[in-house]
């Protein structure tokens, strides 16, 4: 590892994008990250009818791209997830525009918090192998990596000096004591089950305090769900996308009425099944990196952790 | 389709009719401008833009060897639908396609094909049963189960008339209650299937209706000797980008706009009742 002081880098990237920095953003409810690939709302399309010569349709052209600058590991992982959806089958011209133009810097977590669970997922606050530059933060320098091309690009043209021996040690220490204030969660085997849990009453009592808020859709990193929606104007009028969830009722609801999800049961399953469930039968990844943004959101303190341990208690029929 | 996917083709609306007595359903033909073309099967469907409302998705109605003309059957149901029903002809609008699997085809050849449709669900069974008739001498025996509540709902009323009559093909044509000067076959789809009890023998059933009639429907071929591998039906559900990315139309991990519409009972029954 290379290591360089932090005032130093950040001068350095300075004008060669927009610099969004992450490293004083931790305590934001939403993921930056998230938003800097799948906006809030994002515009489609422009269009404007011109009578019997038809319609005029443009696409809005990108902005370039940003430098995600402390970019957290769990938040990195995610939008590799991100990628299962947006790049594969047919590609999102918008999502790919982004993903490739930003930068993602990614800072391991010294301080873990109590809602923190990645290391039930296999990788941990000091996993250097998420975005395109790994950094840690050792106190007086950055230990940085680059973990992919366009990271060694970024870094082109800075002084690097090596890291220490004792820079790796304290570098060592900080991980220890990271880790270890993780909690961890044990999933195994947890896919499998909710194969054929999906009839379980089980659900009923987790959805039991849920209000059907949508705030832990809303922060979480890997939920991707969108609504299209046309916004007329007398001249252009355009279509965006927006975020949607599958805790609300009108994400399914049918022109005819029939809602395949009326309640707030059916809603509360699709979504611990679709990170838990459906993403690792299409991808062979859980659609959850334990970020526990959803924990600290949720209003009326559901606990997704508690809800995974509960699910482990419950007896199906082999 | 498109490098973007969510770009819609600015096509043209050339005619649009009446398609039921009661005014629920009309008939729209486009024609897609600047010489683009869609090469589509069976059973696809496409978004349709009514630019300022926004799109929905419509089974195609037109057989690809029809010519390049696209037809669809809409049922004025909300904010999109009603402004189709609206637009006049030579407006301008937008089509986003072809969209899902469509039906097996290929499979078909060869084969006995029966088809089941109730109420404005006859839409891609129409694309499919022109489809199946342009090549007629590549599949065995065809039959045609239809109804709906009154005479007057049955879409494409002409043509199931004129296919009745042809020896090739036979068409079973049925209205929920007695109507006067009905004087075809009255009551439900299933009950008609089941006194018709067409053979399963080397026979591929495709089944599209409001979900009561395939509730119906779905023991009856079941008795018959139709296997869960050899039926077919299509479903629904709310969609918006129509290319698996938006997230709402799933059934367990499949999409139901792009893993289908398309489904045979044998892939239903691995799926959890989630629709
Ligand atoms: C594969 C497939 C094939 C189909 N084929 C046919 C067919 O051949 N013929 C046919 O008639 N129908 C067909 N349908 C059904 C048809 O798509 C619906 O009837 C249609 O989407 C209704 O649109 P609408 O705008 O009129 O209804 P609305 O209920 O007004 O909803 C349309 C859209 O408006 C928006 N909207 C409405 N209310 C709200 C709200 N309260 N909040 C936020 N947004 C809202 C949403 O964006 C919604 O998607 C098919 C459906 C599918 C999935
Ligand atoms: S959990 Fe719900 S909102 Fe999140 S990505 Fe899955 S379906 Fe969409
Ligand atoms: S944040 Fe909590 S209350 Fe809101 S939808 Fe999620 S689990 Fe339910
Ligand atoms: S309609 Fe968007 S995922 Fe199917």
């Amino acid at each position: 590892m290379k290591k360089i002081e932090k005032e130093k880098l950040l001068k350095h990237l300075e004008g060669k994008g927009d610099l969004v920095r992450l490293d004083e953003a931790r305590q934001d409810p939403l993921s930056a990250t998230k938003s800097s690939h799948l906006p809030r709302e994002e515009l489609l399309l422009l269009f404007r009818l011109n009578g019997d010569k038809g319609v005029e349709i443009r696409v809005p052209e990108g902005k370039g791209g940003k430098i995600l600058f402390g970019v957290p590991p769990c938040e990195a992982r995610a939008v590799d997830l991100l990628d299962l959806t947006f790049l594969k089958d047919r590609i999102d011209p918008y999502y790919e525009r982004k993903r490739r133009e930003n930068v993602l810097f990614v800072l391991a977590c010294n301080k873990p918090r109590s809602t923190c669970f990645c290391t039930s997922f296999g990788y941990g606050p000091f996993s250097g192998k998420y975005g395109d530059v790994f950094m840690v933060d050792i106190g007086d320098n950055l230990l940085v990596d680059p973990v992919t091309e366009k990271g060694s690009k970024a870094l082109e043209g800075l002084e690097l000096e090596e890291a220490t021996p004792s820079d790796l040690e304290k570098m060592e220490s900080l991980k220890r004591s990271a880790e270890g204030a993780i909690t961890t969660v044990n999933i195994e085997g947890i896919s499998e089950k909710l194969k054929k849990m999906f009839l379980d009453e089980i659900w009923a009592d987790l959805a039991f305090k849920c209000v059907n808020c949508g705030a832990c859709t809303y922060v979480c990193p890997t939920c991707y769900c969108f609504d299209i929606q046309d916004v007329e104007r007398t001249n252009w009028g355009y279509r965006e996308r927006v975020w949607d969830s599958c805790m609300f009722p009108i994400y399914s609801l049918e022109t005819s009425g029939h809602n395949p999800r009326p309640t707030g049961v059916e809603r509360m399953r699709n979504r611990i099944m679709h990170k838990f469930s459906y993403y690792p039968e299409l991808y062979g990844e859980y659609g959850c990196v334990g970020c526990g943004r959803c924990i600290r959101a949720c209003p009326v303190n559901f606990d997704i952790r508690e809800a995974l341990e509960t699910l482990k208690e419950v007896e199906v029929a082999a | 389709m498109r490098g973007n996917p969510y770009i819609p083709y600015p096509a043209l609306l050339k005619r649009s009719y009446f398609e039921s007595d009661d005014f629920s359903l009309k008939t729209f033909e486009f024609e897609l401008l600047d010489g683009n073309r869609i090469d589509y099967i069976p059973g696809q469907f496409c978004e349709i833009s009514v630019f300022g409302k926004g799109e929905a998705p419509f089974g195609i109605a037109s057989s690809p060897t029809e010519g390049h003309i696209l037809k669809f059957t809409v049922n004025k149901a909300g904010l999109v639908t009603t402004a189709l029903h609206e637009a006049e002809e030579g407006s301008i609008l937008g089509i986003r396609g072809p969209l899902g699997n469509g039906y097996p085809v290929e499979k078909f050849r060869g084969k006995n094909v029966l088809i089941v449709g109730g109420g404005f669900a006859f839409t891609t069974l129409r694309s499919l049963l022109v489809y199946l008739l342009n090549s007629r001498s590549d599949y065995e025996e065809i039959t045609v189960i239809y109804g709906a509540r009154t005479p007057g709902l049955l879409l494409y009323r002409e043509e199931l008339f004129e296919w009745e009559k042809r020896d090739d093909l036979k068409v079973i044509l049925t209205v929920d209650r007695e109507f006067p000067g009905w004087e075809k076959q009255v009551g439900f789809v299933p009950q008609v299937l089941e006194r018709t009890a067409p053979s399963s023998k080397d026979c591929y059933a495709v089944v599209c209706g409001p979900p009561i009639m395939i509730k119906f429907t779905l023991p009856v071929l079941e008795k018959l000797g139709f296997k869960p591998e050899m039926v077919y039906t299509s479903l629904e559900k709310r969609m918006k980008c129509g290319i698996g990315k938006c997230g709402r139309c799933n059934i367990g991990p499949k999409y139901i706009c792009k893993d289908g519409p398309v489904f045979s009972l044998a892939q239903l029954a691995e799926l959890p009742e989630d629709y």
